[in-house]
């Protein structure tokens, strides 16, 4: 392959990862990591507690540097300013509480300087009503509920389309019903490509990829009909899983059985 | 709307403020009073319309001071003097009433306040930590306090000991207009330099990881935040004395008129702060003429219950 059908290739891709490791003060949590996203895939991240899936998304989000390897956004590096909002944008698993309404949330995931031209306030108005937030516009965000909040939180991250959206356990506390809504919108968001860090089985499943992460490495990576397997989930998640599959080619569902026998022995500690 | 209110509020008050006499006069109308100000009665002009400026500076720039380190630091306790910024510009008054009485203390003052944010800064060590830069601000305005008490009370003079308390309390006296030119164009650079950059300084608030993943170069902007809110306390603290409460309430009071994105609760802090300090500054030479009061006593007196009255108003 030339190198200019090379660096083609690696431009179609939003985010390029070779070799990455990433940890804290100069310690690796994972290493060899090597990660390629194209618009419009989502990409599941699994690993127990402490695995490294935060580390790892702060990393492409751009907010912490890797200590090894190799990162590139659009083949390029991370532009610098309002313009950052445009390749990525993040959705932390918790954020302090914050003084606004929900408008002035999302307004401010615009990532400019001034007040908001018209253009963008239409731009603010057609995502608040893509995420069924237009009702909630003028509500304080103190106000809103666990879903609401991640809504509004998903809605800031998205209002400046960026090529890259990254979401760190974005159901962990949600109701079953808020839950299979935000699976569904998942579904439905196909101008971005998406990493989320999640221990939701039946979410990584609607993912195009799964890469599992654990003991300081990639364990397992793949569609998920091949990584969601009892046998890979036990080894490297320690949990031992019955997979339901919906014949009629719906998604999966998971069930929790008990703990691997090396957990098992120990308390599943 | 309510800016353009608080505004006029404002230069309502600057009149009436030049219409209250503390002598045997009395008070004449505001509108008189601005027209002797046009005429330039000696009076007005010269003593009390400088006088009534030197308030509204050192309250909209305690205020603005206020208003950014509590974004800074996260933190709705925060106020201008929490990195021991009072305990530095103590010491530089005291130090100078003692060894310098013919000076006006508040060039010491000033240097004293900007040293001890230095200091303050540099035991904080990590960039940034909040906790840090809070426990060591804490820490040393607690040293510098005791060493202003001990110079006190080992002064030879009782002199001291009244002239020191005064300027601690927040001590205006009879300023020239000359002397407000500094403090003005800190405050109108500080304001234009934060004001277009409100959107930042409001995702500041949400964390150091949102407000890069929006785009905010963070240790860049708090550090422009940190050099703003000194360099308009210290000019406060050199022209008006230690002035308390306002730094604190006038930007939880902002933002409960015109709502938490700093582009309209900068401004609204601004002329709150103002108002406050130019309406305690009123009551403190007026009240016990002709004994006059150190301003910092009257800017609780008056901004407390006005801000119990905002947070009934809200809980209601």
């Amino acid at each position: 392959m030339s190198a200019v059908a090379a660096e083609e290739m690696h431009a179609e891709q939003v985010v390029r990862a070779s070799g990455l490791a990433v940890g804290w003060n100069g310690r690796a949590v994972l290493r060899d990591i090597d990660l390629a996203v194209e618009s419009g895939e989502r990409v599941a991240l699994l690993g127990s507690n402490g695995s490294g899936k935060t580390t790892l998304l702060r990393v492409l989000a751009g907010l912490a540097a890797p200590l090894e390897g190799e990162l590139r956004w659009r083949g390029t590096a991370l532009p610098k300013g309002g313009a950052r909002c445009r390749v990525v944008g993040y959705v932390l698993q918790a954020e302090a509480p914050v003084p606004f309404t929900v408008r002035q949330l999302v307004a401010l995931g615009l990532g400019t300087d001034g007040p908001p031209s018209a253009p963008q306030l239409a731009k603010v108005a057609r995502v608040l009503a893509d995420e069924g937030l237009t009702e909630l516009a003028q509500r304080p965000c103190s106000t809103l509920s666990g879903g609401e909040w991640q809504r509004a939180v998903i809605a800031r991250a998205l209002v400046a389309a960026p090529a890259l959206l990254l979401l760190d356990e974005p159901t962990s506390h949600l109701d079953p019903a808020r839950r299979a809504a935000l699976h569904e919108r998942l579904l439905r968001l196909r101008d971005q490509a998406v990493v989320l860090a999640t221990h939701d089985l039946e979410l990584a499943a609607l993912c195009d990829r799964v890469m599992i992460v654990g003991d300081g490495r990639a364990m397992a990576a793949g569609r998920p009909a091949d990584v969601l397997t009892a046998e890979v989930l036990e080894s490297a998640l320690g949990v031992r899983v019955r997979r339901l599959d919906d014949p009629e080619g719906g998604p999966s569902l998971f069930r929790v059985v008990g703990l691997a026998a090396r957990f098992a022995a120990r308390g599943g500690t | 709307m309510i800016r353009w209110t608080l505004a006029l509020m404002l230069l309502c008050l600057a009149a009436a403020s030049l219409g209250i006499s503390a002598g045997p006069a009395g008070w004449t109308t505001p509108w008189h009073a601005v027209e002797r100000l046009v005429e330039g009665d000696v009076i007005i002009a010269s003593l009390r319309a400088p006088r009534v400026g030197l308030a509204a500076l050192v309250g909209a720039s305690l205020a603005l001071a206020g208003a950014v380190m509590q974004t800074l630091l996260r933190n709705d306790l925060a106020e201008p003097y929490v990195l021991g910024l009072s305990g530095g510009a103590s010491v530089g008054a005291v130090l100078s009433l003692l060894l310098l009485p013919a000076v006006p203390p508040g060039f010491l003052a000033a240097i004293g306040a900007g040293a001890t944010a230095l200091l303050v800064r540099g035991l904080a060590g990590a960039p940034y930590d909040r906790t840090r830069l809070l426990l060591a601000g804490v820490t040393l305005s607690s040293l510098l306090t005791s060493l202003t008490g001990l110079l006190l009370i080992l002064a030879p003079e009782d002199r001291l000991l009244r002239s020191a308390s005064f300027w601690l309390f927040g001590g205006m006296g009879t300023p020239r207009f000359s002397l407000l030119v500094l403090p003005a164009a800190l405050l109108v650079l500080s304001f234009a330099w934060l004001v277009p950059r409100a959107e930042r300084l409001d995702r500041l608030t949400m964390g150091d990881d949102v407000a890069t993943s929006l785009g905010v170069d963070v240790p860049a902007t708090q550090r422009y935040i940190l050099l703003w809110a000194v360099a308009l306390t210290a000019s406060a603290v050199a022209v008006g004395g230690l002035v308390g409460f306002v730094g604190l309430i006038a930007p939880h009071a902002a933002r409960r008129l015109v709502g938490a994105p700093h582009r309209a609760m900068l401004p609204a802090t601004v002329l709150l702060g103002a108002a406050l300090v130019m309406a305690a500054d009123t009551v403190a030479r007026t009240a016990f003429a002709p004994r006059e009061l150190p301003v910092g006593l009257v800017t609780a007196g008056l901004g407390g219950p006005f801000f119990l009255t905002l947070l009934r108003r809200a809980n209601t």
